[in-house]
């Protein structure tokens, strides 16, 4: 079941929709510099921050997807979930699991791979960003609540590895 | 001629980006993202809430990130295939003209409804916005912090040594904020 992609463009205001949410562009330079200020502002729990931001806001666009397109399997959704991750430019993502573990794999990301152009290598997992996508993706697909699943970064391609590795657990 | 905005903006609108088979979105030179600005907006806020002792250094860093990705993404821009195609042929005034142009892209590619009101060449820029996607976010004060970096990328992008040595030439700072209540955004880019 291929994700549906519909954009559109208010000609008033020349804002961008996707799938009839607003969006817009940025560069690696963007998402590299954020995650570096969460980073930065660790003694206040920004990476957390990140992570549950993304997880809040992507998941309303996921749900949405699911109920207009009236989505209900588990699968379909995982790969909607996927498909809708690469189509923000994120990175290729694959994911397996049921509603107690899981695991999502990236063979590319846009985060790591834009730090790495930006500063190189980096010696520990810095994608805060994926963890609340993935958080998101386990618990539109179980229908469970806001920050059911706990997600750990156990590999990251910024520190050298081939692919980014994030381990799913049920909170 | 000189660059006819209205025309520019409608055709660099119809662009759209689409991920290869890697899920990334390489253009411009740089890698892409498409995001909900829900999302960004929620962050600064969030942030923001997080530590408000510590809102100087936040918000240097949100406008910093915003400035960074324009500098960088905006020379791409200016030297991308489209903008040859829709601006260059219209380009007679050179630098002046290459900056609306890249205002158009900034119009039509959703960064805000924005254009140039007061232009002295090389010393300073006066921008007005009437729409932008900041311009939602809840919280206290001015809070443009993407436009702010945004306009100070561009303006150094015209006017500042070539592309990279310009970079931190000048500053912008937002006057008006639809945020705060005022019927438009405005920034002032000068010498630092």
């Amino acid at each position: 079941m291929p994700l549906k992609l519909d954009f559109t463009l208010d000609e008033n205001t020349y804002r961008h929709y996707l799938n009839g949410h607003p969006v817009v562009m940025h560069s690696h330079h963007y998402l590299a510099l954020i995650t570096k200020l969460v980073e930065d502002l660790d003694d206040i729990n920004g990476p957390q921050i990140l992570a549950d931001t993304v997880e809040d806001t992507m998941r309303v666009l996921l749900e949405d997807y699911f109920q207009k397109n009236g989505i209900t399997d588990t699968k379909d959704k995982g790969m909607v979930g996927t498909e809708y991750f690469s189509t923000f430019g994120l990175g290729k993502m694959t994911i397996s699991g049921n509603d107690q573990c899981g695991e999502a794999k990236l063979s590319h990301s846009h985060i790591d791979e834009g730090w790495l152009r930006k500063w190189g290598k980096h010696p520990k997992p810095i994608n805060h960003f994926t963890r609340g996508y993935v958080a998101a993706l386990f618990a539109a697909i179980f229908n469970r609540s806001p920050r059911s699943f706990s997600v750990t970064e156990t590999a990251g391609i910024v520190t050298g590895e081939e692919q980014s590795v994030f381990v799913v657990k049920a909170a | 001629m000189t660059v006819m905005r209205n025309d520019v903006v409608k055709a660099l609108a119809k662009v759209t980006v689409q991920s290869n088979e890697q899920g990334l979105i390489p253009e411009y030179e740089v890698l892409v993202n498409l995001l909900p600005v829900s999302l960004l907006n929620t962050l600064a806020e969030r942030l923001l809430a997080a530590a408000p002792e510590r809102k100087t250094e936040i918000e240097a860093g949100l406008v910093r990130a915003a400035y960074e990705c324009g500098y960088h993404t905006g020379c791409g821009i200016i030297t991308s295939e489209i903008f040859s195609d829709v601006v260059m042929p219209m380009v007679t005034e050179e630098e002046k003209d290459i900056l609306r142009g890249a205002y158009a892209a900034f119009t039509a590619w959703g960064w805000a409804k924005s254009g140039i009101v007061q232009l002295k060449e090389g010393q300073k820029l006066i921008i007005r916005a009437f729409d932008y996607y900041e311009a939602d976010s809840k919280g206290d004060g001015l809070r443009a912090y993407m436009l702010q970096g945004l306009n100070q990328a561009f303006f150094e992008l015209a006017y500042a040594a070539p592309y990279p040595d310009g970079m931190d030439t000048f500053v912008c700072k937002q006057t008006k904020g639809i945020e705060v209540g005022d019927a438009y955004g405005e920034f002032i880019v000068t010498g630092k």
